[in-house]
């Protein structure tokens, strides 16, 4: 609306300009074009004109009626004036007297109160009298109490008053007074004093309380929270000091001698939050308590230990003390939050985190904490070290004792650590175990692998005289250095089996620490619930997983070297010795075979006593890995072998029920599927097989039906071509 | 592992006298804040983040530790799997410069040697009261071969870079590696496992 009636007062602007052309303009003017221009300019605004003076008298009748209108109201706006004026005087008067009413009531009210001011002050005479007179007698009654009670009376009068009557005119009898309870009053706090002074050296408790409680009736709240915190305190730390010396002293033979000084802080943290319990109120003055004990600990903690085992007690006993402290802090907590309104807890609960985290008894377990994480590592270590240089096998178990022990010792310190209720301490033992069983550990046993599965001459003797009697026998006309060769031997073998059932145990151990640790973890938070802290422990735990996945590593290389040191080597001739055998042979040949087998089975005999070494000395996981490798590689050997022969249509047969009986046996001793591993083969075989060459049509291509080639066009026509009898040109004309 | 979503994984732990502004550091490029007040680190603290670096998402996971000596054996544990160590010293406090030396003893001692440490001198945003030259610590971080940067919590001043670059660096250093070890590839099993994580201390 403004906008639009700015433009038009513009507008109006403009159209007075072109007005606005005045005589003298146009009579200057000399040009037709000019005049003619100043002439359409002067008759548009004629125009304009025209039209807004229409406008303006079409306006003329709506304005007359407005104006009879107006007319007519003239004597009904006469009639509201006089009436507003009446209004009006009426106002004025209602309000002079609401004026003069409410004068009267403040005068009243001011009577009343003054009234009141000289009941009370009468009262606080006469309470002053009484008192002075009380306190006077209770005094001399040695009623103490009773004597607060009045000082008590005295000192919440008002102060004022009490001036304002010395100015009246008893005011001599109120100073006597005054000065009288005056005197008492210090009379009172100094023998409440010296009485609770002296019930504290008698510990009589009881006193001691009474008195506690006259101290806010003088007005010394903090003095008297003070003192009775400095009893407690002194109360506690002298017994603190009589079970340390009953520690310190006690007899070390007994059973619990070792955590004699977790059980003496445990009693202390229990006598504190028992006092905290039964007095509530000064919860707040207990923070300063810590030093007492938490300093002669430290004492207790030896500095220079080198046999782990010595460090077990002290070790436990940190983890306690700091559980039992954890505890404590715990109790404060919820007692403390038990005390604030639910609308600050909030900001009150940031407060106490803050004054719990920093205060001295946290700090000092930190410090306690801090010197424990080294210990214990150091006693995981060298514990570990020691497991592995004890290390022990016996005959007919599959690990060596240093695995169980090692594991055993890791979850011992994790477990020590989880039970000192500090997360950190937890993380950082985790990270230590696993760096325990990564590094030194993996190290021992990567060490071990690396010597190698010994593939000696005397193996290949083992094979021929498959008797180990013979064997005894033979080594034993050898003579000593010879069996001790064998032994040697002997031990070595079982050493890197063994070697390889334990990072495969390790493994798994690992996986299985994790997970317990997960369950573990998950009830501790259940108590105490930080998710920060979960997520802390829950990525130190997934470290474990990346070891356990290195010992897999190190497992997969071992079988690596055993199946490139121990198997191929004896299974490469065995299947080389297929070559021997003609598999070029007609029908009296093919029936010799049936009866007398050529190859086969001596081949599945050989390969039966070759892995039941392993199958009686590896864990079933491993072995049946290895007898994949195995497998795969005799599929390997077998495929180079057969492609330097040459068959006739019986030898193809031949070949097939050789290859037949292979798979069959091969499938009994792993549980991995087999025909995969041998599919190249057993295609193999049915080209080896076929009547025509072109049979070779029937199925291939469209009509390979179910069967997935796995020989090339040119490898199909490689075997093809070691049928002596199929003629090369047919094999070439194939189309493939 | 493989259900994560992310290409890399990278541990960080910061490192450094009390005071100095590593947690600041830690929650200004993990939440975008300058904590106001917050109480010292107690023990440890842990936040991650996942950052894209040309494409690919990088996780960080960045260990908050507590300066002070009590805790020194809680964080001493985190060394040796830390893939970056963010060394930190307060500009405006000579002392913060002069511990260093004892820093870079404990990464000696504890971390990994493919570690990668970088030195930060934070609270550049009070350069009036500032004590240690820039030249003198680039010098210093230069003789120790450390990266340098100079960084403000409070301004967010090279925070995002520092963090950023780290990660670019450890994104290399991890595509080297696996470079390494593809060439020589003695060890059949480590082969196809290799991890870029992989700081073992054998081979
Ligand atoms: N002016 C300024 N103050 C900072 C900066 N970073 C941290 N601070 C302050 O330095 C103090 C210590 O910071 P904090 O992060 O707790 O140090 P930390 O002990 O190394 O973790 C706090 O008061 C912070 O407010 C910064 O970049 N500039
Ligand atoms: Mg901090």
């Amino acid at each position: 609306m403004a906008d639009s009636g700015g433009t038009a007062a513009v507008r109006r602007c403009d159209s007075g300009s072109v007005s606005s052309i005045g005589m003298d303009t146009i009579s200057a003017l000399t040009e037709l074009e000019d005049l003619e221009r100043v002439y359409q300019q002067l008759c548009d605004g004629e125009k304009e004109v025209e039209a807004k003076l229409d406008r303006l008298v079409a306006q003329e009748g709506n304005i007359h009626t407005k104006m009879l209108a107006l007319q007519r109201m003239g004597p009904n706006l006469q009639l509201i004036g006089g009436d507003a004026s009446q209004l009006s005087g009426m106002i004025t008067f209602t309000c002079s007297l609401a004026e003069n009413v409410s004068r009267k009531v403040r005068q009243l009210d001011l009577a009343k109160t003054r009234l009141y001011n000289v009941i009370q002050r009468t009262d606080d005479i006469l309470d002053l009298k009484f008192c002075t007179d009380g306190v006077q007698t209770a005094l001399h009654n040695e009623d103490y109490e009773q004597a607060a009670a009045h000082i008590h009376r005295y000192l919440s009068l008002d102060q004022s008053v009490i001036e304002l009557s010395r100015q009246g005119e008893e005011s001599s009898a109120v100073d006597a007074s005054l000065v009288l309870l005056q005197e008492a009053e210090q009379k009172l706090k100094v023998i409440v004093a010296e009485k609770l002074d002296e019930a504290v050296a008698a510990v009589d408790l009881a006193q001691v309380e009474r008195f506690f409680k006259i101290f806010p009736l003088l007005g010394l709240h903090q003095q008297g929270l003070a003192r009775f915190g400095q009893y407690l305190c002194s109360q506690l730390a002298s017994k603190a000091e009589e079970n340390l010396i009953l520690a310190t002293g006690g007899d070390l033979g007994e059973k619990r001698a070792q955590l004699i000084f977790a059980d003496t802080l445990t009693l202390l943290l229990e006598g504190i939050a028992r006092v905290v319990e039964t007095h509530q109120p000064i919860v707040e003055t207990y923070y300063g308590l810590d030093p007492i004990w938490t300093h002669s600990m430290m004492k207790s903690v030896p500095g220079e230990i080198i046999e782990p085992r010595e460090l077990d007690p002290v070790l436990s006993e940190v983890t306690l003390m700091n559980a039992r402290a954890e505890l404590y802090l715990r109790f404060l907590r919820r007692r403390i939050m038990a005390d604030f309104e639910v609308g600050d807890i909030q900001k009150h609960q940031q407060n106490m985190e803050k004054l719990l985290k920093h205060c001295l008894l946290s700090t000092n377990m930190q410090e306690l904490i801090g010197y424990y994480i080294p210990m214990e590592e150091y006693y995981m270590r060298e514990s570990v070290n020691k497991a592995v240089a004890m290390d022990t096998y016996e005959k007919g178990q599959l690990t060596s004792s240093m695995v169980d022990d090692c594991f055993y010792i890791v979850k011992k310190c994790i477990s020590r650590a989880l039970s000192s209720s500090s997360i950190d301490c937890l993380c950082a033992m985790i990270n230590h175990a696993n760096s325990v069983l990564e590094s030194d550990f993996r190290e021992v046993l990567y060490n071990k692998l690396r010597q190698g599965f010994p593939a000696t001459t005397l193996q290949d003797i083992q094979r021929n005289v498959s008797s180990a009697v013979i064997l005894m026998q033979s080594s034993l006309q050898q003579g000593k250095f010879n069996t001790l060769g064998i032994e040697s031997t002997e031990n070595a073998k079982a050493a890197f089996l063994v070697t390889l059932n334990n990072v495969e145990v390790c493994s798994e151990n690992i996986t299985t620490l994790k997970r317990n640790l997960e369950n573990d973890c998950s009830k501790l938070f259940s108590q105490t619930g930080g998710s920060g802290d979960q997520a802390k422990i829950e990525s130190c735990l997934s470290d474990l997983v990346n070891t356990s996945t290195k010992f897999k590593d190190l497992l997969q290389e071992g079988l690596t070297e055993l199946n490139t040191t121990a198997i191929k080597p004896q299974v490469k001739p065995w299947i080389s010795s297929f070559l021997a055998i003609s598999h070029n042979i007609e029908e009296e040949e093919f029936n010799d075979y049936e009866a007398n087998d050529p190859w086969v089975q001596q081949l599945i005999i050989n390969l039966e006593q070759l892995m039941t070494e392993f199958k009686m000395a590896l864990s079933p996981v491993i072995y049946d890995t290895l007898t994949s490798l195995m497998t795969s590689l005799v599929s390997i050997e077998m495929e180079k072998t057969v492609l330097k022969c040459s068959f006739s249509r019986l030898g193809g047969l031949q070949f097939d029920k050789e290859l037949r009986s292979l798979v069959a046996y091969l499938t009994t001793v792993t549980t991995w599927t087999i025909r995969d591993k041998f599919a190249r083969l057993t295609q193999m075989a049915t080209i080896l097989n076929l009547e025509r060459v072109t049979e070779i049509l029937d199925y291939w291509g469209s009509n390979s039906g179910p069967l997935t080639w796995r020989l090339t066009p040119a490898e199909v026509r490689q075997v093809l071509a070691l049928r002596i009898d199929f003629r090369s040109e047919d094999i070439k004309r194939l189309r493939l | 592992m493989s259900m994560e979503d992310y290409d890399y994984l990278f541990k960080i732990v910061l490192i450094g006298n009390a005071g100095v502004g590593k947690t600041c550091l830690v929650r200004r490029f993990t939440q975008g804040l300058f904590p106001p007040g917050q109480g010292a680190t107690i023990g440890v603290d842990f936040m991650i983040k996942t950052v894209e670096i040309r494409g690919e998402k990088v996780k960080l996971q960045i260990w908050d530790t507590a300066g002070q000596e009590r805790f020194r054996s809680i964080t001493q544990s985190y060394y040796r799997s830390a893939n970056a160590l963010i060394l930190t010293y307060d500009i405006t406090c000579e002392d913060s410069f002069r511990c260093l030396p004892e820093w870079l003893r404990e990464i000696e001692q504890y971390a990994n040697n493919q570690v990668v440490t970088i030195l930060v001198g934070n609270k550049i945003d009070l350069a009036e009261k500032r004590e240690v030259l820039r030249q003198k610590a680039e010098d210093f971080a230069e003789s120790q071969s450390m990266l340098y940067l100079e960084t403000s919590a409070k301004e967010s001043d090279n925070v995002e870079k520092l963090f950023l670059d780290l990660a670019c660096e450890l994104i290399r250093e991890a595509k080297q590696n696996k470079l390494d070890n593809t060439d020589s590839a003695p060890m059949p099993g480590e082969g196809k496992a290799i991890s870029y994580l992989s700081c073992c201390s054998l081979n």
